[in-house]
């Protein structure tokens, strides 16, 4: 009887500690993540960085230059995935180009520079 | 730091500290499990404390793991896709390794055979969400989109 008391105070503890950490945890990521889109809406507000059609039109080109043998000409995807309506954010699709993914992709970071890079992003955002 | 360096940074973080709690929560579960079958009261003992140790170790290594995904994906707690999969089950996963930590410390080897049995029931339910969470961590960095 004692042995089950103490158990069902561990319990109550254990759901308590439990709780606490995990909302805890979610409740500081809701607080920071709301900073962080303010900050992007403030940002937004101060100068929208509007993807140009000229950074597209060159993206393209670097596209149809690097990637089209593996995720097709038009994007949909062949041997690679299909490119549009990308999840990822700006910097993981760039981290993903520069390094590739091993055993799937190649790693572009000889060859595309950051400029390169910013054209090849804002070519994937303008695929709908 | 630029950006491209940061992402980087966190995802060989992430990439770095999840893999060992990962391995740490299914071989607790494993080694409670094998306890509670073994009758050699000795070496039953050992796995039990085998896995109560793991326990404890896996748990405490899940805070980096969690506090360097959360950096990577920019404090999202849900998302889409394969993120918000990875999120249904990673936040279940680590509430309930945070409790079965707790009371396995405040219970020690005083437990019921009712107590062990829920434990474990836990416990293998904890290593089901965490290998599912592993899953769908794998997807986001390999999947199709």
């Amino acid at each position: 009887m004692k042995t089950i008391s103490l158990e069902v105070k561990a319990a109550f503890c254990a759901v308590l500690a439990a709780l606490l950490t995990v909302g805890g945890t979610l409740g500081a990521a809701v607080l920071v993540s709301r900073s962080i889109q303010e900050a992007r809406n403030v940002a937004k507000a101060n100068g929208s960085p509007v993807i140009q059609p000229a950074l597209v039109t060159q993206g393209a080109k670097l596209f149809a230059m690097n990637c089209s043998h593996c995720h097709a000409d038009d994007a949909t995807g062949d041997e690679g995935p299909d490119l549009h309506g990308l999840t990822k954010s700006d910097e993981r699709i760039r981290a993903q180009i520069t390094n590739g993914v091993k055993g799937e992709m190649p790693s572009f970071k000889k060859k595309l520079g950051d400029a390169d890079l910013a054209a090849l992003v804002g070519f994937l955002r303008s695929l709908k | 730091m630029t950006p491209l360096i940061a992402a980087n940074l966190w995802e060989m973080m992430h990439g770095g500290s999840t893999h060992l709690p990962i391995a740490l929560m299914l071989v607790f579960a494993v080694s409670d499990g094998l306890g509670c079958l073994i009758k050699t009261d000795q070496v039953r003992d050992r796995f039990y404390v085998a896995g109560f140790i793991m326990l404890i170790a896996g748990t405490l290594g899940v805070f980096p793991a969690v506090l360097s995904g959360l950096m990577l994906a920019r404090w999202e707690i849900g998302g889409d896709g394969a993120l918000f999969w990875h999120h249904v089950f990673l936040w279940p996963a680590f509430g309930l390794l945070i409790g079965l930590s707790v009371w396995r410390i405040i219970v020690r080897g005083k437990r019921s055979r009712t107590g062990l049995f829920i434990y474990l029931l836990f416990a293998f339910l904890a290593a089901l969400l965490v290998s599912g969470a592993g899953f769908w961590g794998g997807e986001i960095l390999l999947g199709s989109s």
